[in-house]
């Protein structure tokens, strides 16, 4: 935040080939994300635990940026994916015998199947990805927000199935347990970058750029030869499997996965991060997933309560999701396009690419 | 007569489904706002109704329609007001966000767990003809739903307030150039989809008897759905879709083998799926006016 404004008064800043701004736009954010996790694991315990769990949201929330940023088409499905990925990876990675033990009615090929995590973690987003692609040709048809109700219908509908279907999971309701844990922090870090950089490659492809095209008029680019329907379902696909592998990692460090905790309250938290980052750059999705997180760790520590001296002060539980919501209304009333205005990070460099004559030839 | 004791319970669970879809369906005309958030306007409807009943029935029908008035108009006042040039996208993450909030305060208002109380019990009752054995509840709202029904339609195609509505729905910034007055059309609208509300928490209540925080979400969800593939920004669209929907989940509940009953959800939501890729823009979408220029 502090960058942005220091950019907006317009400090100093150095002119850089664009290459190499370009690259910045991808430096800065993985920079920002080890610093930031480089400070809270040093800072406490509980801060520890919630940095897990705010690094697997950024990477859900990269993950609906890669969609909903380029396409701006929304989706509250995403935690479908999600759900999808945690499911693959705690099949693919609980020992056998336990399997056998809480979930009878499994498949056979699926209690005998294992693998070692990472590799599970590759499934679990080839998992998410076939399932973007297939709902992406139903769904990617329809219009914008069409489209955006729609996904609600695809998140309940894979809900509803990992619920009851006994013979891909446990019994009506209940959770998985059992899932050794093999991700410690620094991995779970190393995977975000891995999948912010992954972000950052597609965000550049001429895919995207055609889909961003289309995104700022829906008119033009069609009437310039873009296939919309095709990219928004590359898009949907990409992004599906990122959400996979943004379900895996929560579930490691969830430990548990049970089908009712993939919920609209779960959507929302992650829709909220990438409305108040600003939904249009990964800048801002990853702004927006650190802030939020930050500021639920904050009101988490607030819930438990605080000794000020003689005064106890703590929040009512529940509290957390309050302030959330009204933070997320009032940046939609006063800055729709979010804190980051849905520009990527750009300072302290700025493109040297107008005094350029080479350029302007093109 | 399993058949048509089938068919009135689907016909009255399709009513309720197509007034929640006709109140998100009036918003959406004349704001582009698909509100996520009408489901808590029914949830205040329900507690007004299960804390108030056992004092006195008509004091808990008023204070219904009252709160959930009361709340439509404080969104518009308080949010949705604020971002009404906003695109429809945003809108719809507003209504989201302000719902996710809405549960949360009922939550720590009424806790977490369901508010138990017989709402109208006298309709609990079922009535006889031969074979034939039909809730009275599932009359009931059939009756409110037809009744609701015709007096908007009344109201939208015979009053001046209501073609004014209606001219909003059609071309909001030529109506606004006209001299209409956006500001009391979109309250109207508000209002109307509170007063729905109640009749639907009404309806809900009677069926359930307990009210818990999330209690409007899942029609409200299904209501938005069916107002989709009906196709959104069509009144008459909406209010199908949202029926076909409510009576898609009744038949499912009732027919589908007890092996996959668990399914029935999902087999709505998989229909859903189906009418969507068969007409993209809903079953009865007229000229496509989806974006506000």
């Amino acid at each position: 935040m502090k960058q942005q404004q220091s950019e907006r008064r317009g400090l100093t800043r150095f002119a850089v080939p664009e290459p190499v701004a370009k690259l910045w736009t991808l430096a800065a954010p993985v920079l920002v994300v080890w610093l930031v996790s480089l400070g809270a694991s040093a800072l406490s315990q509980t801060a520890a635990i919630d940095l897990g769990y705010a690094l697997a949201n950024l990477i859900i929330v990269v993950a609906m940026w890669t969609f909903i940023g380029n396409s701006g088409v929304l989706s509250f499905g995403h935690i479908a994916f999600v759900a999808v990925g945690a499911w693959t990876l705690s099949l693919l990675t609980i020992p056998s015998n336990i399997k056998a033990a809480i979930m009878p009615d499994l498949f056979p090929f699926l209690i005998d199947a294992q693998a070692n995590p990472l590799v599970a973690l590759v499934i679990a987003a080839l998992v998410g990805g076939l399932l973007a692609l297939l709902s992406g040709l139903a769904l990617m048809r329809l219009n914008g927000l069409e489209a955006g109700i729609a996904t609600f219908a695809l998140l309940m509908l894979v809900v509803q199935v990992l619920t009851y279907f006994k013979q891909i999971g446990p019994k009506s309701g209940q959770s998985m347990t059992g899932l050794p844990r093999s991700f410690d922090l620094q991995s779970v870090l190393v995977i975000a970058l891995v999948v912010i950089a992954l972000a950052w490659c597609y965000g550049q492809s001429r895919s995207a750029r055609l889909l961003r095209a289309s995104r700022d008029s829906i008119q033009a680019a069609p009437a310039s030869g873009i296939t919309v329907t095709r990219h928004r379902l590359i898009a949907f696909t990409v992004s599906g499997a990122l959400a996979g592998v943004g379900g895996g990692v929560w579930a490691q460090l969830n430990g548990v996965a049970q089908a009712s905790q993939f919920s609209l309250d779960f959507t929302f938290t992650t829709i909220a991060m990438l409305v108040v980052g600003g939904m249009l750059s990964l800048w801002g999705a990853v702004v927006g997933a650190l802030a939020i997180s930050a500021l639920s760790h904050l009101l988490g520590v607030l819930e438990k309560g605080l000794q000020f001296g003689d005064v106890m002060v703590s929040l009512p539980s529940g509290s957390r999701l309050i302030v959330l919501g009204a933070i997320m209304v009032l940046v939609l009333i006063f800055r729709p396009s979010g804190i980051t205005g849905g520009r990527e990070a750009t300072w302290p460099f700025v493109a040297h690419i107008r005094r350029a004559p080479a350029a302007q030839t093109s | 007569m399993n058949l048509i004791q089938a068919l009135i319970d689907a016909t009255s669970t399709g009513a309720v489904y197509a007034l929640a879809a006709l109140g998100i369906g009036l918003v959406f005309g004349v704001m582009r706002l698909a509100n996520f958030a009408n489901g808590e306007l029914i949830t205040a409807a329900g507690y007004a109704l299960v804390l108030l009943w056992p004092v006195s029935w008509p004091l808990a029908i008023i204070a219904a329609i009252v709160v959930s008035v009361a709340l439509a108009l404080f969104m518009d006042v308080a949010v949705f007001r604020w971002i009404r040039s906003q695109p429809p996208a945003t809108l719809l993450i507003a209504s989201f966000g302000l719902s996710i909030l809405l549960q949360r305060v009922f939550d720590g208002i009424f806790g977490t767990n369901v508010i138990s109380a017989a709402v109208a019990p006298g309709l609990a009752a079922s009535i006889r003809i031969g074979d034939l054995r039909i809730n009275l509840i599932s009359i009931v709202s059939i009756a409110l739903a037809a009744v609701l029904l015709l007096l908007i339609r009344f109201f939208l195609t015979r009053t001046p307030m209501g073609l004014q509505v209606q001219a909003a729905s059609e071309d909001f910034r030529a109506a606004r150039v006209l001299g209409i007055r956006a500001g009391v059309v979109i309250a109207l609208t508000f209002a109307i989809s509170g007063v729905l509300a109640a009749a639907i928490a009404f309806v809900l209540t009677t069926q359930s008897g307990g009210v818990g925080p999330t209690f409007g979400v899942q029609v409200t969800l299904f209501a938005l759905i069916g107002s989709t593939i009906g196709g959104l920004g069509r009144l008459g669209g909406s209010v199908v879709g949202g029926f076909v929907v409510g009576f898609a989940i009744s038949i499912f509940t009732t027919w589908l083998p007890s092996w996959i009953n668990d399914f029935r959800i999902a087999f709505v939501y998989l229909l859903v799926a189906v009418v969507l890729v068969i007409a993209p823009n809903g079953l009865f979408a007229g000229r496509a006016v989806k974006e506000r220029a």
